[in-house]
C-alpha cells in the first residue's frame, strides 16, 4: 500500500545518504604537478559550505508535491497567464498585481524533445541515462499553462532514449510513492505507454507503473544470418573476456563490480557475468539478471567486439557501446549505465597494457 | 533609445595563451600578464588608465570571492575604481558594454577591459577527473529550488535551446554541416598563435563519430573548458587621438553596442518568457549594435561569436539574420560561411579551438576581430557574447575601422 507523504518521508529519513559522497573530500595535501617548465605546486582544498536552504515561500508548493501529490500554479487576476510552477507571487506585465494560487492537472504536453544526460555531475551518478524535459500542464479550464515546469522525463520501456518524447506528446504526471518535498517527487510518463486506467487515476504513483518493458523491440524471429552474427559475437566476447585477465588496467575496469546481464537481440539471447575483474560469457540466460540489454541488429555488438580485439590501423571505428545506449540502438531495461561505460574502458585498457598490439 | 554620446575606441590589446590549465600562473599573474601586454601594446603607461572593468564569470574557479579585489594593485589600478562584471558566458561582452559607457558618458578617457579566468583546478575526487567538477560548478547556475535539483548542468543548457530549435525546424543543423563547420574552425585557428587547440587536424569524418557529449551534441562539436586573461584599452576619440600620434596606429572603433537578456522561464510568449526554440537575446541585441552603428548585417564582414556549441552558432548566425531561422545548414551549404565565401566567422578558431576562458573570451574573440579587419582590410566587424543557463545572455558590438 502507498504510504501518504509523510510517511514515506519517515521511511525514507531512515535511508538517509550524505549531500554529497566521501569520495569527494580529499585528503589534505599539497602534491607537485609537472607544468611545462618545471614543476609546481598544487594544493588539495575545497570551496565548501553545507546549507540548510530556505524554500522560502516556495514551500507551499513543495507541501503539495509531498502532501497532496499535486501541482498548483499562480494565475494572475488581470491578464490571465497561469505560469509553473509558481515561481513568484506577483505579475509584473500587470505591473505587480498580486497573483493567486490555482491547481493544475497532471496531464499536458511536451515542449521540445527532451535532454537525456548520461554524464551527470557527481551528485547524479548512479542515475544515468536519465532525461529532463518542460512541460506545459492543462489547466481547470481545458487550456495549458503559459509557462513550462522542468521534469524527469521516463520511460516504461527501459532506458530513455531518443523518439520516446517529442514536442508535443502528451504526457501524464506522476508522483514517486516516497516524496520529501522537492522536485525529484514528480515525473513525466508518455500518455501512450499508460493504461486508460492508469491515466484516469489522479495521483498516479511509480508503484502502479510497470517499469523495464522491453516488449516494444520487436526482435522478431531470429533469422539464420543474424544467428550466424549472435554466434560472432559470443565468440568475439569469450576472446574479450580472455583478455581481461592479462591486462590490469582492464581488470580494474571491471573490478568491484558484479552483475549479470541478459542479451537479448535479433538473432537471440545470452548472458554475461562481471565479477572480481571478470567476464564470463554463457549461452542461457539469468532467470534474475541484474540488468537487461537489447538490440535489433547483433552486428553492432560484432563491429565493437572486434574493434575492441583486434589491432586496428585506422583507430576504433565502431560507435562506443555508451553512445549506442544514448542514441537508443542499445535499449537497457533500466537506468544504470555503469555496466556499459566500464565495458566501454575495456577495448584503450587491453591497448595500453599491450594486450591487443597497435599494428 | 541609443544615444551615442561620444566615440570609443579600442586602442590596444593583449593576451595570454589559451591553456586548459595553467599550473604554471595564477590567475593574478595571468590578469597581470595580459594588462602589461595591453599597455605595451598601446604604447601607455598604466598610470594613464582612469578605471577598469573586470570581466570574471566564477568565484569558485578563482577559488575566491571577490577575485578581482587580489588584483587591484598588481594590474595598476589602486586607488582607480574597477568594477567586475559576472554576466555567464556574456561576461566578456557585458565587461566591454559596461566599459564602453563609462567612456561615452564623458566619464573616462582611458580605461581597461581585461577578462580572466581559472577552470582546471575544479577536480573531482571521486571521478578523479576535472570534468565533473568543472560541470558541476557551471551548474550552480541553474536555480536551487526548480530545476538543479533534477541534475541541470552546463551541457543541458545549450542541448535544451538545440533540440527544441530542431524540434521546429526538422533536417536544419544537420550533422555533415555542422562537421564541415567544426573542421573549418580548426583550420582558421591554426593562425591564431594564442590559441588552446594549435596544432591539431579534426575532419569533418571525426566530428561524426566523435563521442556524445549530450544529445546530438558530439564532443568534437563543444567549446573547451579555458584559462587565459585579455586586457583591451578603450578610449574616448580625443585620447586616441593623442596615443595614435604614438604608436601611429588607428584604432578601432566600437560603433554599436546592443544587449539583451531573455526570461529565466520557459514560455509561449516571447515578451515574457524564455521562448525555447529561439536564441532571441542574440536577435534583439544584434538589432540594436546594428541600429546603433547604421548598418546592416550585410555589411558586417568578420564576425566572432560566442560559439559554445556548433549547433548553437548556426542558431546564432540565424538569430543576427545572416540566413534565415530554419536555413542554418545554407552556412555551409551555399558557402556563406566556408573558405572564400562572404562572411568571415570565428578567423580565431572560436571558443571550440581557439579557447574559452570564460571572463575574456569576448575579448579574445575582440582581439582576434580587431587583428583580421587591419590585416584584410575589413570595414566592419561584430563580437557577440551568450549565457546563462539557457543561453539566456545576448551581447553585441559593432566594430568599425576606418581608413
Amino acid at each position: 500500500m502507498a504510504k501518504t507523504g509523510k510517511q514515506a518521508a519517515a521511511a525514507a529519513k531512515s535511508k538517509q545518504q550524505p549531500v554529497i559522497s566521501t569520495a569527494m573530500l580529499p585528503m589534505a595535501a599539497i602534491t607537485e604537478v609537472k607544468g611545462r617548465d618545471g614543476t609546481y605546486l598544487q594544493r588539495n582544498d575545497v570551496m565548501f559550505t553545507a546549507m540548510k536552504h530556505a524554500q522560502g515561500e516556495f514551500s507551499e508548493f513543495f507541501f503539495a508535491l509531498r502532501d497532496e501529490a499535486k501541482v498548483f500554479g499562480h494565475r494572475c487576476p488581470q491578464c490571465r497567464h497561469l505560469i509553473i510552477p509558481p515561481f513568484m507571487k506577483r505579475c509584473p506585465a500587470c505591473n505587480f498585481v498580486e497573483m493567486k494560487k490555482e491547481y493544475v492537472k497532471d496531464v499536458g504536453v511536451m515542449v521540445a524533445t527532451p535532454v537525456i544526460t548520461v554524464f551527470a555531475p557527481s551528485r547524479f551518478k548512479g542515475q544515468e541515462p536519465f532525461g529532463t524535459g518542460r512541460v506545459f500542464l492543462q489547466t481547470e479550464d481545458g487550456k495549458l499553462s503559459d509557462t513550462a515546469m522542468l521534469v524527469r522525463v521516463r520511460t516504461t520501456r527501459g532506458t530513455i532514449r531518443p523518439g520516446i518524447y517529442k514536442k508535443g506528446t502528451p504526457v501524464k504526471i506522476a508522483f514517486a510513492d516516497a516524496r520529501e518535498g522537492q522536485m525529484l517527487d514528480l515525473f513525466a510518463v508518455p500518455q501512450e505507454e499508460l493504461t486508460a486506467k492508469q491515466l484516469a487515476k489522479s495521483p498516479l504513483l511509480e508503484s502502479e507503473i510497470e517499469w523495464g518493458l522491453l516488449a516494444d523491440i520487436e526482435f522478431g524471429r531470429p533469422t539464420p544470418q543474424l544467428q550466424k552474427i549472435l554466434k560472432q559475437v559470443k565468440f568475439h566476447l569469450q576472446k574479450l573476456a580472455a583478455m581481461i585477465p592479462r591486462s590490469p588496467r582492464a581488470t580494474a575496469n571491471l573490478a568491484n563490480w558484479q552483475r549479470t546481464v541478459n542479451v537479448r537481440t535479433g538473432g537471440g539471447t545470452f548472458s554475461f557475468v562481471v565479477h572480481e575483474g571478470k567476464l564470463r560469457v554463457r549461452d542461457e540466460v539469468a532467470k534474475d539478471p541484474d540488468l537487461i540489454v537489447g538490440v535489433k541488429d547483433p552486428s553492432v555488438l560484432l563491429a565493437w567486439l572486434q574493434d575492441s580485439t583486434e589491432a586496428l590501423g585506422g583507430g576504433f571505428q565502431s560507435p562506443a557501446l555508451t553512445d549506442l545506449v544514448i542514441e537508443g540502438t542499445l535499449v537497457l531495461n533500466k537506468p544504470e549505465l555503469e555496466t556499459i561505460t566500464r565495458l566501454d574502458r575495456v577495448p584503450r585498457s587491453l591497448r595500453r597494457d599491450q594486450v591487443v598490439m597497435r599494428p | 533609445m541609443n544615444n551615442k554620446v561620444r566615440d570609443v575606441a579600442i586602442v590596444g590589446a593583449g593576451m595570454t595563451p589559451c591553456r586548459s590549465r595553467w599550473v604554471e600562473k595564477t590567475f593574478w599573474e595571468l590578469a597581470q600578464m595580459a594588462v602589461s601586454e595591453a599597455v605595451h601594446d598601446t604604447g601607455i603607461h598604466i598610470q594613464e588608465v582612469e578605471a577598469g572593468v573586470a570581466g570574471i564569470y566564477n568565484d569558485i574557479f578563482e577559488f575566491q570571492a571577490i577575485p578581482e579585489s587580489g588584483f587591484q594593485g598588481i594590474v595598476g589600478l589602486q586607488n582607480k575604481p574597477l568594477m567586475r562584471v559576472s554576466n555567464g558566458g556574456a561576461t566578456g561582452a557585458y565587461a566591454m558594454l559596461a566599459a564602453y559607457n563609462m567612456v561615452a558618458s564623458g566619464q573616462y578617457d582611458l580605461m581597461l577591459v581585461l577578462g580572466v579566468e581559472k577552470a582546471l583546478d575544479c577536480y573531482d575526487f571521486e571521478a578523479e577527473s576535472n570534468t565533473p567538477a568543472v560541470v558541476q560548478t557551471i551548474g550552480y547556475s541553474w536555480d536551487p529550488w526548480f530545476e538543479r535539483p533534477l541534475g541541470a548542468h552546463a551541457s543541458e543548457s545549450y542541448a535544451e535551446v538545440i533540440q527544441a530549435y530542431m524540434d521546429e525546424y526538422p533536417g536544419d543543423l544537420a550533422p555533415m554541416a555542422r562537421a564541415k563547420i567544426v573542421e573549418l574552425l580548426c583550420e582558421q585557428a591554426q593562425n591564431n598563435p594564442y590559441a588552446q587547440r594549435l596544432g591539431e587536424k579534426v575532419t569533418a569524418e571525426q566530428v561524426l563519430h566523435s563521442r556524445y557529449v549530450v544529445y546530438p551534441v558530439r564532443s568534437l562539436e563543444t567549446c573547451v573548458y579555458t584559462e587565459g586573461a585579455c586586457a583591451l584599452i578603450f578610449a574616448s576619440a580625443e585620447m586616441a587621438r593623442k596615443i595614435k600620434e604614438r604608436n601611429g596606429r588607428e584604432p578601432i572603433w566600437l560603433t554599436g553596442v546592443g544587449a539583451a537578456n531573455e526570461p529565466y522561464f520557459v514560455g509561449n510568449d516571447i515578451t515574457r518568457y524564455k521562448v525555447l526554440h529561439r536564441i532571441y537575446s542574440d536577435h534583439v541585441a544584434t538589432k540594436k549594435a546594428l541600429s546603433m552603428a547604421g548598418i546592416t548585417i550585410n555589411d558586417v564582414q568578420v564576425i566572432e561569436l560566442h560559439d559554445a556549441f556548433i549547433p548553437q552558432l548556426m542558431i546564432t548566425l540565424a538569430e543576427m539574420g545572416v540566413v534565415p531561422l530554419g536555413k542554418a545548414n545554407d552556412l555551409v551549404e551555399e558557402g556563406i560561411i566556408m573558405s572564400g565565401g562572404k562572411l568571415l566567422v570565428n578567423p580565431s578558431g572560436g571558443l571550440v579551438f581557439g579557447g574559452h576562458f570564460v571572463g575574456g573570451s569576448n575579448m579574445m574573440s575582440t582581439w582576434s576581430a580587431m587583428r583580421e579587419m587591419r590585416a584584410r582590410n575589413l570595414e566592419h566587424g561584430l563580437i557577440h557574447g551568450t549565457g546563462a543557463s539557457l543561453s539566456m545572455y545576448g551581447v553585441v558590438i559593432v566594430l568599425e575601422r576606418r581608413a
